[in-house]
């Protein structure tokens, strides 16, 4: 029998604000899930503190929802130990960007194959909407009347900047792009980066659903768009007036970190299957 | 019979080779059935400074170091200055550089404490034998050998064993080794200023000598860990070296991470999903590991941690020895949840210890924190048998089937765990507060509740745990409390002046949660207890004192980066 999209259901009532562009994404998520197949044992997902983090209790998973800014190296560690579970680390753009930052980097730049599901809602919003790297400039926010002294860090060209494995980019108001594209970031052996512009009615509110519609496009109605050349990625990245969504760059030929590893080259079992008794009499030969 | 003890340091710069030259010294005393500890003390550069490595021989097994030298073998100017004060009455000097002029001071000194000082040309010896430069050293070994009357044969062969996989010329290795041991320099008056002591054989080669970092890597092997997350920090990085070096061999998964809060994080992630991982790191890396430790402590995942202690806050003084981290181990990590805190002291208790915290870690679902020191990590450690190996204990349930919930409320306040697979209930781990079946929660009655029940694990830990072991007198007058490498050198002391004095020692190698009976029979029947302890404010002694009130009156405590040498608990109870 096959996965169900109700099995992923968990018996918490959500917390979000009404409008949340969180119900959509977990919506999105678990039909993509139910669609491929997997089941929540099946399914590591790790989350990080914040509005997204809140959704842990909300998906049924081999969950963990771990602590600010760290749910890539818990996702990392629980992927090397068990292939078999599809693992998403779940991050809003403040963890990611602010917290994390160096986690993420060196996620790309190792490509373990797991999928890094950013929420990008402009702030920080469940502490009462700080501004994050993505934050509009002169946009009042708290603690900051005036707005954000710097500039920003786009998030797009930052993440091309490390050759990923796999950037695409959503919009939590399009559940049915969305769906698509976490079953093709999943789907993807590699370091799989997706990230979901995400409503926020309370923290976000120029990003409405009537902006989104006139001023957001699918990458696929580009014609003969090709998703393999970083250098398309870069040329329709640079402009945001269309913002393109859809995969935006993939590259299949890079090499997991996993793959990559002399000691692991002959093994057929995972590490959660090998811990036994190890003996050490040969090792201990030298000491002799 | 009270031990023998004589010992020998070379003394020089970084990077001049005296850790090689002081292996092989020990490797080849090894065979010859002398018992051996050495002890490493350098600078934190590469090149230049000034280095040591100190042989301590003896007939009875020892692991601690005296403060003095019989010989002093200098390759630089800089190191026989610093090093000549420690020189014993009737010691040797060898040195082989030309530009080294001693002061007047220093040869008065020489003169009163009858020590020979000898020149060496070891550099035009190697040249002679065929060698090249560098291996003045080894001519430099091979006098020594001769000096401590020992067979030649041993040290060749356990030089060629050191070099055979490594690209150097092996006959001139020999022929160097050779040409020292056969120096027109060498007297038989040198041989007999030094009173060697007796050698005794026993199986296998005279058994084992490795680091305790050798240990440790040895011994999370055993235990079936899968998984080494690296990130450099002295004294713990030859943990990851000896990891790394092994891994195709072992087949364990070896990943440098881009810093201390990764690798943790990457060991607790490995953890929850059910194989075993190791991080190790000194306090700096430690302290970015904290908030993790609290998550692990919150979430009931099996965590390990090793914190490697060197002396001093911030930097300090980074490549030497210490035991000032107690307080961070025991506190680190924010809000109230259980932890153990074990220590080890030695090479054997490094890989028995490792093995049981994670025994102890995945059974209570919590971290555990085993402290080592710069001076167990790095120093080298002789000793007849390994110790045997750990029965692997998981506590973990194999079928999920009914109203099992990861953290049901139980007797003990162990819940049931399981390893995430295909065929079992999925889970939350969390770190925010949460009900039985993960879920998040605010309310009063079920935050109490959950409190209570990690608690009470340790509780249940508490009486699982042993209480300290007395070494020494059965009945003594006078008891030193410790942990850590203090017992090295507290009981290396009490075997040297056996007959003077009925002296105890209690030792501490789970710390917490703190087993107390046995202090406290000490204290009712009015011992003399002494804390010593390698910091500055008796870290142990403070956590006893919060525990069961006591205070100690006598403090023995020593923060200048060295360990504790057997002179200093051999002076202290001499006055």
């Amino acid at each position: 029998m096959g996965v169900k999209i109700t099995d992923y259901n968990s018996p918490n009532i959500p917390t979000w604000c009404p409008g949340c562009g969180n119900f959509a994404i977990h919506a999105s998520l678990k039909k993509a899930l139910s669609e491929m197949d997997i089941s929540p044992s099946e399914l590591f997902m790790s989350f990080d503190i914040g509005c997204n983090g809140n959704g842990a209790d909300m998906i049924t998973s081999y969950g963990f929802k771990g602590l600010h800014g760290r749910s890539i190296p818990l996702a990392i560690g629980a992927h090397l130990a068990n292939r078999r579970m599809t693992t998403i680390a779940d991050i809003g753009d403040g963890g990611c960007f602010h917290e994390g930052l160096d986690h993420l980097v060196h996620a790309i730049r190792s490509n373990y194959n797991i999928t890094i599901l950013i929420h990008n809602n402009a702030s920080f919003a469940l502490t009462t909407g700080q501004a994050t790297v993505t934050t509009p400039k002169e946009k009042p926010m708290y603690g900051l009347p005036k707005g954000i002294p710097e500039r920003n860090i786009s998030i797009p060209e930052f993440i091309l900047n490390q050759d990923p494995s796999f950037y695409a980019r959503t919009y939590s108001g399009n559940l049915l792009q969305m769906g698509e594209i976490f079953k093709a970031a999943i789907g993807n052996k590699g370091c799989s980066i997706v990230e979901v512009l995400q409503l926020c009615p309370t923290y976000n509110r120029e990003f409405t659903p009537e902006w989104a519609k006139e001023n957001i496009k699918d990458v696929n109605e580009i014609e003969n768009y090709n998703a393999d050349s970083i250098e398309s990625a870069r040329t329709v990245l640079t402009n945001n007036s269309p913002l393109y969504t859809g995969i935006i760059y993939q590259n299949k030929t890079l090499p997991t970190f996993y793959d990559s590893l002399e000691s692991r080259k002959d093994s057929i079992t995972e590490l959660v299957d090998e811990v036994k008794t190890h003996d050490i009499k040969n090792l201990l030969k030298y000491f002799e | 019979m009270p031990s023998q003890r004589i010992s020998v340091k070379f003394g020089g710069a970084s990077g001049q080779g005296i850790n090689t030259i002081g292996v092989l010294l020990v490797r080849a005393l090894k065979r010859d059935g002398q018992r051996v500890f050495a002890y490493r003390e350098y600078p934190s550069l590469i090149k230049g400074g000034i280095a040591s490595y100190q042989v301590d021989i003896s007939n009875k097994e020892i692991n601690s170091s005296s403060r003095y030298c019989n010989i002093l073998l200098a390759f630089t100017p800089n190191s026989l200055n610093e090093y000549l004060k420690d020189v014993k009455e009737n010691g040797i000097i060898v040195y082989d550089r030309k530009d080294i002029n001693l002061t007047d001071e220093q040869k008065l000194y020489i003169e009163k404490k009858n020590i020979s000082s000898i020149f060496l040309d070891s550099e035009n010896i190697a040249l002679e034998a065929g060698g090249i430069k560098i291996m003045s050293n080894i001519v430099v070994l091979g006098f020594l050998w001769r000096i401590l009357e020992s067979k030649l044969d041993i040290l060749v062969s356990v030089v060629l064993r050191h070099f055979e996989n490594k690209n150097v010329d092996l006959k001139a290795e020999e022929n160097c080794v050779r040409a020292g041991y056969n120096s027109a320099t060498f007297r038989p008056e040198y041989a007999k200023k030094i009173d060697k002591p007796k050698k005794e054989m026993f199986n296998n080669n005279n058994g084992y000598v490795m680091t305790g970092n050798n240990a440790i890597a040895l011994g999370a092997i055993s235990a079936g860990v899968r998984a080494y997350y690296a990130y450099p920090m002295t004294p713990s990085t030859s943990i990851f070296k000896y990891m790394g070096e092994h891994a195709k061999e072992t087949g364990i998964l070896v990943k440098q991470a881009e810093n201390e809060i990764t690798a943790v994080q990457m060991a607790m992630g490995s953890m929850y999903m059910g194989t075993r991982s190791l991080v190790a790191t000194s306090g700096g890396g430690f302290d970015l590991m904290s908030e993790t430790i609290s998550c692990a402590g919150m979430s009931e995942t099996p965590l390990v941690v090793i914190l490697s202690q060197r002396t001093g806050a911030a930097t300090g003084l980074p490549t030497w020895t210490g035991a000032s981290d107690l307080n961070i181990a025991l506190k680190a990590g924010h809000g109230e949840f259980p932890r153990v805190v074990i220590a080890t002291s030695d090479a054997k208790s490094s890989y028995t210890l490792i093995q049981k915290a994670f025994n102890l870690a995945e059974i209570y679902q919590l971290p555990v924190i085993l402290l080592m020191e710069k001076q167990i990590s790095e120093s080298i450690f002789n000793f007849k048998e390994m110790p045997r190996v750990e029965k692997i204990e998981r506590g973990c349930i194999e079928k999920t089937e009914g109203e099992v919930q990861r953290y049901q409320i139980t007797d003990t306040g162990i819940s049931p765990r399981w390893i995430p697979s295909k065929d079992k209930k999925p889970y939350l781990a969390n770190s925010d507060e949460h009900s039985q079946d993960g879920s998040s929660i605010e309310d009063s009655e079920r935050t109490i509740a959950m409190a209570n029940k990690r608690l009470k694990k340790l509780e249940t830990l508490t009486k699982e745990l042993p209480e300290p072991t007395l070494y020494g007198d059965k009945n003594p007058d006078l008891v030193f409390v410790s942990w850590g490498s203090v017992k090295n050198t507290v009981i290396d002391a009490i075997e040297a002046d056996k007959d003077s004095r009925k002296v105890g020692y209690l030792h501490y190698e789970y710390i917490s949660p703190l087993k107390t009976e046995r202090l406290e029979e000490l204290i009712a029947t009015n011992k003399r207890l002494v804390l010593v302890e390698n910091n500055q404010t008796g870290q142990l002694g403070n956590f006893i004192k919060e525990n069961i009130g006591y205070e100690f009156k006598e403090k023995l405590l020593k923060y200048d980066g060295r360990p504790f040498f057997v002179e200093d608990i051999l002076d202290f109870l001499k006055n």
